[in-house]
């Protein structure tokens, strides 16, 4: 112990010569985090995720080439040739599908306790942005291998796309690059998923973070955000800013106890990234043929209850194609969920059924998938 | 096959081809006088190379067709709806190319001009067909690509030497390539594409009643469709031969036992350069053996294998050698040094293709492969000289490259070992972060408590 303190004087002096790290701390100590529940750290696992996959995508960008011609080949060459190239794909790949899933389910989680509620419209805003943008990452990302699998899901994801009301015909071209997959569909996936999303979700999630810090998220007893300089703030919050911090049995210091927490879970979900990177190998499979039928294609499994639903929908619905009417049925429920926090207002009766609507379509996607 | 079928209503033949030939060039020459009295000849651009007059245009009309496919006598109106798919439905050849005649008179008299041919006798048609495939001028003014010598060839070959001697069971032109409807070679339905080629040959070679006359056998195209060739050619290889490929084909001959070699060697040049160095080449000369066909057959030549070389009762080699001991000593130690490479080289293969099975990524293995192939192949070439001691050098090639292949596999799986190591080291790094984190937010929580 008596070692231990001079350590840490020097350390913190050292830091707080070079960033004021004591006063960041303190800052930091004085917001509070809910103790229990593993749903209040799914927010920064996503984040994590996300930046898993730009440092992995960095080191592939290295090695890939993005042309029709060469971009099986050069996908075989990281996994075969380059050193490391395997694991590095291996938790490209696998961080992928851990990020949507952290997506959707901090969606689920946020939707079922009303975060959402005013005032954090715009939190939840650019979160569902955020969200889109991140399964269009993860599409976009699943085309570049070209192998024959990635080229049937390009093609059945932007089928999909070409259902949605007023853009679809927009979307379907953009996918595509043109009216078929080719090898224009592999340039813009590539462009998308390296530049344009990236850049995008980055700004997004840097202001869904800074709404966040202005509008913490609401923790189970109180709010529990204490700031003792008003001013940072601005004076309207300053005259609402709760009392001195509660050291309850329900909330902790988001730090240090809360961000220790938080890495736990992130080292956690990096030892289950890695681990299935090593021991779960995701084939490569053949290099794209266009000649070879795409028949029973299925798309990237996040598509797939929606996909099996259009599959399984009648050719017309209430004298419309069945396919338009479920992409845009889902997307009439999706403009519902955009708009929950303005229509989620203090004697509305729409939240009575939202437990039972999430419940609904829960099940739904679950049957849908395992048809 | 109704191209192949041979008409029976043919006049009676002439006496000699080349009385044939010169009949019908005498009647182009008639034909050629008898258009250039008439008006169109006098412009020179009607006038075709080395002075042969072409046809009357027949953009306008070609009263042949007009007139014929009118008529209800079958034989007389099917050539005429035959002719709409001819590569020769063109306007500087049309009917009167070979039947002469006035295609501009839309009467009977079309058939009174001089040098008119309406039945050209079966030992008339390479005459006919040669008036103008003959002429390099004219064909290079039709078209620059197709060659002249066909019916030079045709001459010299034995069916155009019995179709001059006046059988009519040998093929003339006609009977291969079509009669009105004759389609270019490169055209999937001309009888003479190579994917017909052996069901035309076979036609009339698997024909016993036509071939008895001949004493000739008739399994040649059944034999070898079940061939190594056969077979590469049903698999679509673009080099496997058909009949012409070795026969020839406005030359058909069969080659004689001095000559097989060299029909062989027009594809197998290597084997054949090391066969003759071989004792083998001056003995079956001797002898009067059919080169390449002694061992390995003809029509119905099998994969080669290792196995044809030694001294097993199987063996290639104890046809003729089996009580010849300095042969059978030799056979033996060439056996025995071409299945030791070739099972080497088979086992790199297999080694390598495990490697790929179970996920290992050998890199330059396909070249690695294809190097084994390569010294395979010199190797069973150089088996044809019969002399172990050459022998050495290509089985040291297979061997280098076997063990390269092997050693790239050692290699990946060396490389492949290194780097799963490391992904463990990686994981195990990460488990103890994750450890050390989760002590230390247990001590927090503990702190913590304590404090309240």
């Amino acid at each position: 112990m008596n070692a231990e303190q001079p350590r840490k004087r020097v350390r913190e002096g050292w830091l707080s010569d070079r960033l004021g790290w004591g006063g960041i701390s303190t800052a930091l100590a004085k917001h509070r985090a809910p103790r229990r529940g593993f749903v209040f750290y799914l927010g920064g696992i996503t984040l994590f995720l996300l930046l898993v996959q730009v440092l992995s995508g960095v080191l592939l960008v290295l090695y890939y080439k993005p042309d029709s011609t060469n971009a099986h080949a050069s996908v075989e060459r990281i996994v075969g040739e380059i050193p490391y190239g395997d694991l590095i794909r291996g938790v490209h790949v696998w961080a992928s599908d851990f990020f949507v899933a952290c997506l959707v389910a901090h969606l689920f989680t946020i939707v079922i306790r009303r975060s959402y509620k005013p005032p954090h419209e715009l939190t939840w805003l650019s979160g569902l942005v955020s969200l889109v943008i991140g399964i269009g990452m993860a599409f976009t990302g699943a085309i570049l291998p070209w192998s024959q699998k990635a080229y049937a899901q390009a093609r059945v994801g932007s089928e999909i796309a070409h259902n949605i009301p007023l853009i679809g015909g927009w979307m379907h071209r953009l996918l595509r690059g043109g009216q078929e997959v080719t090898s224009n569909t592999l340039s813009n996936a590539y462009g998308f998923h390296v530049a344009v999303l990236p850049a995008t979700v980055t700004l997004l999630v840097g202001l869904h973070l800074f709404f966040l810090s202005r509008k913490p998220a609401p923790v189970p007893v109180s709010e529990q955000v204490v700031d003792e300089e008003p001013g940072a703030q601005g004076e309207a919050d300053a005259a609402k800013a709760p009392a001195a911090p509660v050291d309850d049995d329900d909330t902790i210091p988001l730090y240090p106890d809360f961000l220790y927490r938080q890495a736990v879970a992130w080292v956690g979900v990096l030892v289950a990234v890695l681990t299935l990177a090593i021991f779960a190998d995701r084939p490569l499979g053949e290099a794209a043929d266009p000649r070879l039928s795409s028949t029973g294609a299925q798309p990237p499994w996040y598509f797939l209850p929606f996909h099996q639903i259009i599959r399984s929908s009648p050719r017309e619905l209430l004298g419309i194609d069945g396919a338009k009417f479920i992409v845009g049925a889902t997307c009439f429920l999706g403009a519902l969920v955009v708009a929950l926090p303005f229509l989620d207002r203090k004697g509305s009766k729409l939240m009575a059924w939202a437990g039972w609507i999430v419940l609904f379509v829960l099940f739904l996607l679950a049957t849908s998938a395992l048809s | 096959m109704a191209a192949v079928a041979m008409s029976p209503a043919r006049a009676v033949p002439p006496e000699g081809a080349a009385s044939t030939s010169a009949s019908a060039s005498a009647s182009v020459s008639a034909s050629a006088s008898a258009s250039a009295s008439g008006s169109s000849s006098e412009n020179p651009a009607d006038w075709g190379p080395q002075g042969r007059v072409l046809p009357p245009s027949m953009d306008a009309t070609n009263s042949c067709v007009t007139c014929h496919a009118t008529l209800t006598d079958q034989k007389l109106r099917a050539p005429a709806k035959e002719f709409v798919t001819s590569v020769h439905r063109d306007d500087r050849i049309g009917c009167a190319g070979c039947h002469h005649g006035d295609p501009r008179d839309p009467t009977v008299g079309a058939h009174k001009s001089e040098g008119f041919l309406p039945h050209p006798t079966h030992a008339e048609v390479p005459g006919v067909c040669g008036s103008c495939h003959s002429d390099a001028g004219f064909m290079r003014h039709l078209n620059s690509r197709l060659p002249v010598g066909q019916a030079a060839l045709y001459n010299l070959s034995l069916h155009g030497k019995l179709t001059a001697a006046g059988d009519e069971n040998a093929p003339a032109c006609a009977d291969c390539h079509g009669k009105h409807d004759i389609l270019g070679p490169s055209s999937p339905k001309s009888p003479v594409n190579r994917a017909n080629v052996s069901t035309l040959c076979g036609g009339c070679h698997g024909d016993g009643k036509r071939m008895a006359k001949y004493g000739l056998r008739t399994d040649q195209a059944s034999k070898w469709e079940k061939s190594v060739h056969g077979q590469a050619f049903k698999r679509g290889n673009p080099n496997a031969p058909t009949c012409t490929g070795c026969h020839g084909a406005h030359a058909a001959t069969p080659p004689e036992a001095s000559s097989v070699g060299r029909a062989c060697g027009r594809c197998h040049e290597e084997e054949l350069a090391y066969f003759d160095m071989g004792p083998h080449s001056k003995g079956f000369r001797k002898r009067g053996l059919a080169e390449c066909v002694a061992c390995h057959s003809n029509h119905d030549v099998q994969p080669a294998s290792s196995l044809m070389v030694g001294t097993t009762p199987d063996a290639t080699c104890m046809k003729c050698h089996s009580k010849d001991e300095k042969p059978r000593k030799i056979a033996d130690e060439i056996a025995g040094l071409l299945r030791g490479a070739r099972g080497r080289a088979a086992e790199a293969r297999a080694f390598v293709a495990r490697a790929r099975e179970e996920g290992l990524h050998v890199a330059g293995a396909s070249f690695a492969l294809d190097q084994i192939a390569t010294a395979e192949l010199k190797l069973r070439g150089v088996v044809h000289t019969l002399d172990p001691a050459r022998l050495e050098g290509p089985v040291a090639a297979v061997d280098k490259a076997v063990a390269e292949a092997r050693k790239l596999v050692d290699d990946a799986a060396q490389t492949r070992r290194v780097e799963r190591r490391g992904y463990y080291v990686s994981l195990g790094i990460a488990c103890v972060l994750f450890a050390s984190l989760a002590l230390k937010s247990l001590q927090l929580d503990r702190r913590r408590r304590g404090r309240s």
